[in-house]
């Protein structure tokens, strides 16, 4: 995946783009970028100092309520204004109507027009783009189709399912064909069909060179999605990177790992000697131990090393807490739910 | 969403030059319109509209017709033979002659029914937007803060005028039809400017307002009420100061509706000595008086504008 994500500072080739905000995209320029971006509500600091990158590709961001993923999410939209730092896309102010031309939006409330088809409240939004009647008549059944609900736009919103209104959120947002799309919590009450077919929808979208930034308390769900995640707590980026890369920079926390072998206290007893073992639980009815280690990869080095020297037969090796679910737990200090 | 229509699926590259946030806000107009045309309330208080311009619209006509036809005939009414000239004088109240009081009259009574009709626009166009949390949608879409305040206030516009300037032009047309039109349509040109003049004066001032007490309170009722407020009891509290304790005509200003129908008159070029009831303050201080509302509306906005919580 062509996803770039990081916590640095921005490169010194896009120091052009930094110096004075652009009316029109640079394709050069971070498709968005966040540079020390702060927000103050009042006297309560929701975003804190938020550097971030992204180029392409899906990234989920994820976090426990009222760690700033929704004011993340509004900045990055234009909806709102940082109070320190600044927010650009494709080196446009976010601020400035022009650079929503490259972002599409999808609220997590359905506060939609009741009394207006679906079909109808799509093309609105349509026309608000830019789009003359014709080109938004034709996105509107395009995006209507992307997100299979042609067939049912007809009907009144106020008797669509929360599954339905999700769809037609999603379609108001790909209306203008955006080069970002910035989804909250899109798979909100869709049933395992539908998500399974909004999962492949937003796969499809990444492959066509879309970077789609998906806000989630659904951590399975977005495992399958991606495993490019930022983690937000206190209303600063906590990590940003893959799965595995979180797990890497998080030597200081022991990593969980269940090993399955012949003589598991035999083994308890020389996995103690590594200086990365933090403890060890023995579980005789499996055979099998789990040993919580740090620094991962320096463990599982010696760990081989071990295992070949004392002729162990190893039947399998499973980290226990590489899910988004345990990285989440590290970072924020609890169990990891959101 | 079967994987085989993916390629099927995809955007077509647009070749078309895309509208700006102008063409957008005009197009967010004409949707709120529809939205406004949807309530059944909306239709009611267009038809009281109607109803208000027809009274003027057949009053002209049957003016002109007593004066011409009976004006020394007795009609019987209940069996009551009234001198048909006491008719006119009874319509001569509302100047039902084509002159400028026919226009400043024929908009201020329409006023009971804009004020209601503007009423419920606040709430329906702007505050269910901030309430029900609507304003993300709009906001995603490539127009700015001013362009949605913009969409908005011509879809506001679009009532008022609907109700006081189109039919007031349709009065000074037939006027001109009920007398020489030649002559009419000549020399009372600078009325039908008045009448566009006065529909602007009302457009501005009467958007902005609804705009920012309907950012300002939100839901239906909060907003009915301000509104009875500012055109009710800040009227009564005027005619109160001014006719009951013989204040100084100056607290007529507070009566904002009177306002505008001062600042329309002098647009209609009218003698501020023909105005009823007097005294009456004078143009500039209600053009001073609705400036300084308008002031205070677009000040109100752009704190509101800029606020970030506005959509949190």
């Amino acid at each position: 995946m062509a996803t770039q994500v990081g916590i640095s500072e921005p490169a010194s080739s896009q120091k052009a783009f930094e110096v004075e905000p652009l009316s029109t995209p640079h394709p050069r320029a971070p498709l968005l970028l966040f540079e020390h971006a702060s927000k103050w509500y009042g006297s309560v600091l929701a975003l804190n100092q938020v550097t971030l990158e992204l180029t392409g590709g899906i990234t989920g961001l994820v976090g426990a309520n009222g760690a700033g993923k929704s004011t993340l999410l509004k900045l990055a939209t234009g909806q709102l204004r940082p109070t320190l730092g600044k927010v650009s896309i494709r080196g446009i102010d976010a601020w400035n109507w022009r650079a929503r031309r490259l972002v599409g939006y999808c609220p997590d409330n359905d506060a939609l027009y009741e009394d207006l088809s679906g079909r109808r409240f799509v093309w609105q939004m349509a026309r608000l783009c830019g789009f003359d009647r014709g080109e938004a008549t034709r996105r509107t059944e395009t995006a209507l189709e992307q997100v299979g609900m042609s067939e049912r736009a007809d009907r009144k919103l106020q008797g669509y399912s929360k599954g339905m209104r999700q769809r037609i959120k999603l379609a108001q947002a790909l209306l203008h064909d955006p080069e970002l799309l910035v989804l909250d919590e899109p798979l909100a009450g869709i049933d395992p069909i539908g998500r399974q077919e909004l999962l492949e929808l937003f796969q499809r979208l990444a492959a066509q060179g879309k970077c789609l930034l998906i806000s989630s308390h659904e951590l399975e769900a977005l495992e399958k999605l991606t495993n490019h995640v930022a983690i937000m707590a206190r209303g600063r980026i906590a990590a940003v990177g893959t799965l595995q890369q979180i797990r890497e920079l998080l030597d200081d926390y022991p990593v969980s790992v269940r090993i399955a072998v012949e003589q598991p206290r035999e083994m308890a007893r020389l996995l103690m000697d590594l200086p990365d073992a933090v403890a060890v639980e023995v579980d005789a009815k499996s055979s099998s131990l789990v040993v919580k280690a740090r620094n991962p990869k320096r463990f599982f080095a010696a760990f081989g090393r071990l295992a070949v020297a004392e002729r162990i037969e190893v039947h399998s090796l499973e980290p226990l807490d590489e899910s988004a679910h345990a990285i989440l737990g590290y970072l924020l200090g609890g169990s990891g739910k959101t | 969403m079967a994987a085989q229509t993916d390629l099927l699926l995809r955007y077509r590259p647009w070749r078309g030059t895309l509208h700006g946030p102008l063409w957008s806000a005009l197009a967010l107009g004409r949707a709120s319109v529809k939205l406004m045309l949807r309530r059944r309330l909306c239709w009611g208080l267009l038809a009281l509209s109607m109803m208000v311009f027809f009274f003027f619209f057949y009053g002209q006509y049957l003016v002109v017709w007593i004066t011409t036809q009976l004006a020394d005939e007795n009609v019987a009414i209940v069996g009551l033979k009234i001198p048909a000239r006491e008719f006119t004088k009874f319509l001569g109240r509302f100047a039902l002659d084509g002159s400028a009081h026919t226009f400043g009259n024929f908009i201020w009574f329409e006023g009971y029914v804009v004020v209601i009709l503007l009423a419920l626009a606040g709430s329906v166009l702007v505050g269910n937007d901030f309430f029900h949390g609507s304003l993300p949608f709009y906001l995603s879409k490539p127009i700015g803060r001013r362009h949605y305040i913009l969409g908005k206030c011509l879809a506001i516009g679009f009532f008022v005028n609907l109700c006081t300037t189109l039919p007031a032009a349709a009065l000074w047309f037939e006027a001109g039809l009920l007398y020489d039109w030649k002559t009419y349509y000549l020399d009372h040109l600078t009325l039908l400017l008045g009448v566009i003049g006065y529909g602007l004066v009302l457009t501005a001032t009467l958007s902005l307002l609804v705009m920012a007490t309907a950012v300002w309170v939100r839901r239906t009722v909060p907003l009915a009420m301000v509104w009875m407020g500012i055109f009710a009891l800040l009227r009564l509290l005027a005619v109160w100061l001014v006719d009951g304790m013989h204040g100084h005509p100056t607290w007529r200003l507070l009566d904002l509706w009177n306002d505008l129908y001062l600042v329309g008159l002098w647009c209609l070029q009218a003698d501020p000595a023909t105005i009823r009831p007097q005294p009456q303050p004078d143009f500039w201080e209600a053009g001073a008086a609705i400036g300084g509302v308008c002031a205070a509306c677009l000040l109100y906005l752009r704190k509101r504008v800029q606020a970030m919580e506005i959509v949190t």
